[in-house]
């Protein structure tokens, strides 16, 4: 019998030559009582999208909070197992949390902006706690961080306005923008575009892929699109356990497992 | 659970199980035409024609499931495979028109026999794909679409056999052109029965290969 394999995607999540950023070694986390996460074992590389799928309180959110050591801020919260940030753990004795906080940023699923903050001030609020002073490296490093986030130009005559005068979208960008001002090394999304329109989330989809030049990102959706959209890798999650995780193309074309492909095609029950 | 999308996947699946019939048809009514010297253009036109207009209506359906419900997984590949088994079966219903209507025009519907064996053969084999090939989409049998391969190749040695032998007749009429004509015809549904067959497969198995 004459058939050949004309599959020409590479999976990417099985390549060895894309360097991985962060990783979880049987990381699983608790509420109290509640298991949140069960020997979760992903890998997020460099300079790429990573999406974390899954239905509600399946653990996505409280997987990217063990990633900037904020899950552990929630009272009666543990975890077991090892992440590991350019191979270090980042829960290891001698590790400040903050430095990880600073080197792994957070975006959440409302933007935040500081309320009695000036556009200006949200931007550099991060940088002053670190020490730095009103000048022109601050100056630069705010229409920097906001050229980044693409609201330069929306908000460059306006900087002194609250933060919370501009958008959802726009105060969604500001988020970004304040973030990236600490020069993070990895992004973290919890659903960053669930209390946006259209056109704000096409504008947070288009961020999200020109940050991955100079960022690893981890994003949590909901949206299945959004995450095909943006991601160059998914992960999928259900009842706290990492179901499956690779290329999204092949994820979302030919996923290898049968729950996967039953979230992913509504068919849950 | 029912989902939105199931109706209209299984509007798509009726619209493509109901070509196969067609394309089936066509092709049988035609090589039947061709074997017994009998006139069967305007029958298959109308077939073909059908299935002109049918393969227009599964690619609407396709993109409208498209539209709405950005579907993923099995249920991307179900519909981008339909589209394609659509355009084949179209080709099914085209060439069993040319088949009949290079019979009437060339051969003068005069029965062309007594045909040689390969060109029997030919008949045969084809025949046979074109059934097994609709049939591996009814059932979504990737085991049943990858043997089209071996077939394909048999029908292959077959076209090029017959072409040898064609190229040693001493007859010049247009009886010979006819039957040159329509192994030429035969030996393309061949190879689109084939491609049906790996649309089937890539529907079961996510595995795109080729059966040719």
């Amino acid at each position: 019998m004459i058939s050949k394999s004309v599959n020409t995607r590479k999976d990417n999540a099985e390549s060895s030559s894309s360097e991985v950023k962060m990783q979880t070694i049987s990381l699983t986390a608790w509420f109290g009582a509640k298991q949140a996460l069960k020997d979760i074992n992903v890998s997020f590389k460099t300079n790429a999208v990573t999406a974390i799928i899954g239905p509600s309180g399946c653990g996505k959110s409280t997987l990217i909070r063990c990633l900037n050591r904020m899950h552990e801020l929630v009272p009666g919260s543990r975890f077991s197992g090892q992440v590991l940030l350019d191979g270090e753990d980042i829960y290891a004795p001698d590790v400040d949390p903050v430095i990880i906080r600073r080197r792994v940023g957070m975006v959440f699923q409302k933007p935040n902006p500081f309320p009695t903050m000036s556009i200006y001030d949200n931007v550099a609020a991060g940088l002053r706690l670190t020490g730095a002073k009103r000048g022109t490296s601050l100056d630069e490093t705010v229409k920097r961080s906001l050229e980044q986030a693409t609201l330069w130009d929306e908000v460059k005559d306006d900087l002194k306005k609250p933060g919370t005068s501009i958008s959802g979208g726009q105060q969604q960008r500001l988020c970004i923008a304040r973030a990236i001002a600490l020069q993070p090394e990895v992004i973290l999304m919890d659903e960053p575009c669930s209390a946006l329109d259209p056109i704000a989330t096409a504008k947070i989809e288009e961020l999200i892929v020109s940050l991955k030049t100079d960022y690893t990102v981890v994003i949590v959706t909901h949206n299945m699109q959004q995450a095909a959209r943006v991601s160059d890798f998914t992960a999928f999650l259900y009842l706290g356990q990492l179901v499956e995780y690779g290329d999204t193309e092949m994820v979302f074309e030919n996923p290898k497992n049968e729950l996967t492909e039953k979230y992913i095609t509504g068919k849950f029950g | 659970m029912h989902r939105l999308l199931d109706v209209g996947l299984e509007q798509l699946t009726v619209m493509v199980y109901k070509m196969g019939e067609v394309a089936d048809n066509a092709i049988d009514m035609s090589l039947r035409g061709f074997m017994n010297g009998k006139d069967a253009t305007e029958a298959v036109r109308e077939l073909s024609d059908i299935l002109g207009t049918m393969a227009v209506e599964v690619e609407n359906k396709a993109f409208e499931l498209i539209v709405k419900y950005q579907p993923v997984a099995s249920d991307l590949r179900i519909i981008n495979s339909y589209m394609k088994i659509a355009y084949d079966f179209e080709r099914y219903g085209r060439y069993a028109w040319d088949i009949s209507y290079t019979q009437k025009k060339l051969a003068k519907i005069v029965k062309c026999p007594p045909h040689s064996d390969l060109m029997l053969k030919l008949v045969e084999k084809v025949s046979e794909m074109v059934s097994k090939s609709v049939e591996a989409v009814k059932q979504h049998d990737a085991e049943l679409a990858k043997t089209l391969a071996d077939t394909e190749k048999e029908v292959d040695e077959l076209y090029f056999a017959y072409l040898d032998q064609l190229s040693k007749t001493r007859a010049q009429d247009k009886r010979v052109m006819c039957n040159l004509l329509v192994s030429r015809y035969l030996e393309r549904i061949a190879d689109h029965t084939t491609y049906v067959g790996e649309a089937v497969v890539y529907i079961a198995t996510g595995e795109k290969i080729s059966l040719r």
